[in-house]
């Protein structure tokens, strides 16, 4: 069962791109920008998962998919006109689909009701005069068995009683095909197959083709197609769009079965098919027919040996196939109905076996391989390992005073190359795109929006920015907090967004992009922006701040990270609970990120959250402060300079700045700032880094020497200790020594609080005072 | 002699009328012009083979007059020719 359980995990992580993808494209139909092709893929995507789904016999989630990818195949053939409205319904439908995979994967449940209530929905749009149509759906669903199920459903989805009769087989029948085959490999030519193609009426309603499968079959070598029409009905009596006849194929080919097998890729389901090695004449499939008729409840015990039988490429299901096909249209309901049951099941192995192997074989796609992440974990500390090594050899050879022209450090500039194109490689391996994250978020913004009564549209960028593996898995808990925030708080409701002469319905933007060697995550709005003076007058009242405390803009839209505070002024389901951004913060700044907030009263807000790319390895400058070594992250240096007594100036009591051709930025003595020193010397015995923070704020921060660039490996402080301000993390020097990376943000931050006198809200303005 | 012209396209859609065209002209020999067909699909063969047997049936001649390459090729694939397609155009495949 091992087996089993591995294949079903694939499938689950298969679903979880289909469902992606048909999210997209539903989001894509809605905003109008939906091509026929995209109403394909949508359909292909839902049609794959019900596929998958048939072969473990996960019925509520094939059933509840089936009426979907119904409507949706009537979308595709232009029965049924694609709309925003129907594209919204969609939407709520893949929505619901998605809980269905979940439920089947065993985690958390569907809300049955909300899933029969769609369905009702679904099979509307699909057909609106059949207006009291969720009766077979319903009866389907309360149902125990597959076969107690079909007589029910017959007439208006006898598509439904197939399928069920398909999910009573779950996966042995798949073993024994393995087995036969290899049997009979032994005795057939090697390059024969006979196929059996015994197509349903949905493949045809489909717009699929049996000429174009041929014509596919015919690629992979000669081809020979043996009709058969026995139970093609009189002409009279024929439904014109039911499928009667079947094809034996003798196919010549030096390809294997996975490659018979994709040709019918896209009709799984709607078409039954064996595959066996070697020629079966019409004779043998003859007896064959005679052997199998096999009863409902033998077809129920998937573990019995007859079915074996059942696997061979007997016509024995198109006996009587025939009339359960001819079951929607008008003749011969009566018999059709009792029929139904026994008759179609003998395709379940058929499908069953066709299925699992679609999901075990990845077919084309066999470039992509599955590994242990742990695995990766391992390599990545092994290679940071080998660039501190790298560092100290190069250094110890330094030291015995080697010309750079020598063989040995030409030899060692190229390992150092080396070392860095392995660890660029390696960190490649587990950087993602922040797309698994993303795509998780129209759902919520739905829902949330839903909740609240407010119109939202969800903006997204740069899904395709990578980032560490370890940092996705955490950064979905922050934006999906911070986008519920955006539009309980951020929003404003239709109305007033109306009076306020906006567009009724809301913009959140989500974004990704890296930034100073970090990524960042904005999440904005086009909604009111922050109210300061409540938020102001909110704090002072829950005794946050003093009254008389003056406070710039940006302070003050900073205060709604304090623990405590919420600005809602009745608890919402969905952002209040007490929890706040002050859980965001922390959760950030646990991860060694920093959020902030900007806010335009009238126009929106924006939060940013900028977390490290990944927690390995960063390229950065080492200097000396107050004699310990430092490093500074090379991304956020502009460039270095000796200060002039002449540039720079004092401000306030005690800062200084330094006049950088036009303008002024902030002096901040690094050694100050950690609290290595009690005295600044003069800054013109130092060195001046020009930084730019993410914010686009400069400042010059003074060390005492710079001693060069050179890539360190990150060892975290959170993890290893704690964070502390104005360090980034940790590294260890090739000598041996830990050094601490400077975090350059938050010592401009501090030093911004430190000379907390009334200042203008924009850092670049200080030169102006 | 009855004689229906065969669509540019025999595909899902042209199934019904097909049927509907050829029930009408039962009883009497028929000739089906298939020099036009671009595209020929399971659901019209069906409607085709059925519509043979029935002219057999009534033991009046049923011919396919000027098949285009394409229905000739798609016949062959079906392994429909014996059925629908006259001597000459038969015996290519082995």
């Amino acid at each position: 069962m091992d087996e089993l359980e591995a294949i079903k995990v694939t499938f689950f992580q298969e679903c979880e791109e289909l469902l992606a993808d048909l999210e997209g494209g539903l989001l894509a139909m809605q905003e109008g920008s939906g091509d026929l092709e995209t109403v394909n893929a949508v359909f292909r995507a839902v049609h794959s998962i019900k596929g998958g789904a048939g072969a473990f016999g996960l019925e509520p989630l094939v059933r509840f998919a089936h009426v979907f990818e119904t409507l949706l195949d009537a979308v595709r053939s232009g029965a049924v006109p694609s709309t925003i409205e129907l594209a919204a319904v969609l939407l709520r439908a893949s929505d619901i689909l998605a809980d269905h995979v979940s439920a089947a994967r065993g985690l958390g449940d569907v809300d049955m009701a909300a899933s029969a209530a769609m369905a009702t929905e679904l099979e509307h749009w699909t057909d609106p005069n059949a207006s009291p149509a969720p009766a077979p759906v319903a009866e389907a669903t309360a149902a125990e068995t597959p076969v107690e199920a079909a007589p029910a459903a017959a007439a208006p989805a006898d598509d439904d009683a197939m399928e069920e009769d398909d999910l009573g087989f779950v996966f042995v029948p798949q073993t024994i095909t393995v087995e036969a085959q290899a049997a009979d490999a032994e005795l057939a030519p090697d390059n024969v197959w006979t196929v059996s193609i015994r197509p349903k009426s949905d493949l045809y309603r489909k717009a699929n083709e049996t000429a174009l499968l041929l014509r596919e079959l015919s690629r992979l070598g000669p081809i020979k197609a043996t009709l058969d029409d026995r139970h093609l009905p009189e002409l009279d009596e024929l439904d014109p769009e039911a499928a009667y006849v079947t094809w034996n194929v003798r196919v010549e080919t030096d390809e294997d079965e996975t490659a018979i097998r994709e040709v019918f890729e896209f009709v799984d389901g709607d078409c039954d098919l064996d595959i066996i090695r070697g020629e079966a004449s019409v004779e043998q499939l003859a007896a064959l027919v005679g052997a199998t008729e096999p009863s409902a409840a033998e077809v129920q015990a998937p573990s019995t040996p007859e079915l074996l039988v059942a696997e061979e490429p007997a016509p024995a299901p198109i006996e009587v196939q025939p009339a359960a096909e001819a079951a929607p249209p008008p003749p011969a309901p009566v018999v059709q109905a009792p029929k139904a049951a026994a008759p179609v099941a003998p395709a379940a192995p058929a499908a069953a076996p066709a299925k699992a192997a679609q999901v075990e074989v990845p077919g084309p796609g066999q470039s992509v391989i599955r590994v242990d992440p742990e695995r990766i974990d391992r390599l990545i500390d092994l290679v940071g390992e080998l660039v501190i090594n790298q560092a100290m050899l190069a250094q110890r050879v330094g030291e015995y005073g080697i010309a750079p022209s020598s063989n040995l450090a030409m030899g060692l500039d190229e390992l150092e190359q080396l070392t860095r194109e392995i660890q660029d490689s390696v960190m490649a391996i587990r950087a993602q795109p922040v797309k698994s994250v993303f795509q998780r978020m129209p759902r919520l913004v739905r829902e949330v929006a839903n909740m609240t009564g407010k119109q939202a549209r969800l903006v997204m960028d740069g899904e395709n920015t990578e980032v560490d593996k370890t940092v996705i898995e955490r950064l979905a808990e922050p934006i999906t907090h911070m986008l519920r925030n955006a539009i309980d708080h951020g929003l404003e409701s239709p109305d007033e967004r109306k009076a306020a002469g906006k567009n009724p319905e809301g913009m959140v933007r989500l974004a990704a992009l890296h930034r100073s060697g970090r990524i960042v995550i904005e999440v904005s709005d086009d909604g009111k922006g922050i109210n300061r003076e409540r938020v102001f007058s909110i704090a002072v009242k829950k005794g946050l701040i003093a009254p008389d405390l003056q406070l710039t803009d940006e302070e003050i839209d900073n205060l709604i990270f304090l623990p405590g505070f919420s600005t809602a002024d009745k608890i919402s389901d969905v952002s209040g609970r007490g929890v706040g951004m002050d859980v965001v913060k922390r959760s950030v700044q646990a991860l060694g990120g920093r959020i902030s907030i900007t806010s335009r009263p009238g126009q929106g807000s924006t939060f940013t959250l900028s977390l490290p790319l990944t927690l390995a390895v960063l390229d950065g400058m080492v200097v000396d402060v107050a004699g310990e070594t430092l490093v500074v992250p090379l991304a956020a240096i502009v460039e270095s300079l000796r200060p002039k007594p002449e540039e720079i100036r004092p401000l306030g009591p005690v800062g200084s700045v330094l006049a950088v051709r036009d303008s002024f930025v902030p002096l901040i003595d690094v050694g100050l700032a950690l609290g290595y020193r009690d005295q600044s010397p003069p800054p013109t015995d130092g060195v001046v880094l020009l930084v730019e923070g993410e914010d686009g704020s400069r400042a010059a921060l003074v060390a005492d020497a710079i001693h060069g660039q050179r890539q360190v490996v990150i060892k975290s402080l959170e993890q290893n200790y704690q964070q502390v301000e104005g360090v980034a993390a940790a590294t260890i020097l090739g000598d041996g020594r830990v050094a601490l990376i400077l975090d350059v943000d938050a010592t401009i931050g501090m030093r911004r609080r430190e000379g907390s006198t009334p200042r203008p809200p924009e850092p670049t303005l200080i030169a102006a005072e | 002699m009855a004689a229906i012209a065969l669509p540019e396209n025999l595909d899902l859609k042209a199934a019904v009328p097909l049927k509907t065209a050829l029930l009408e002209r039962r009883g009497a020999p028929i000739e089906i012009e298939a020099d036009r067909v671009r595209r020929f699909g399971g659901l019209c063969l069906q409607v085709l083979l059925a519509a043979r047997k029935a002219w057999d049936h009534d033991g009046q001649p049923f011919s396919i007059k000027g098949p285009s390459e394409a229905f000739v090729e798609t016949t062959r694939l079906f392994g429909a020719e014996k059925a629908l397609l006259s001597a000459e155009f038969q015996g290519a495949e082995s």
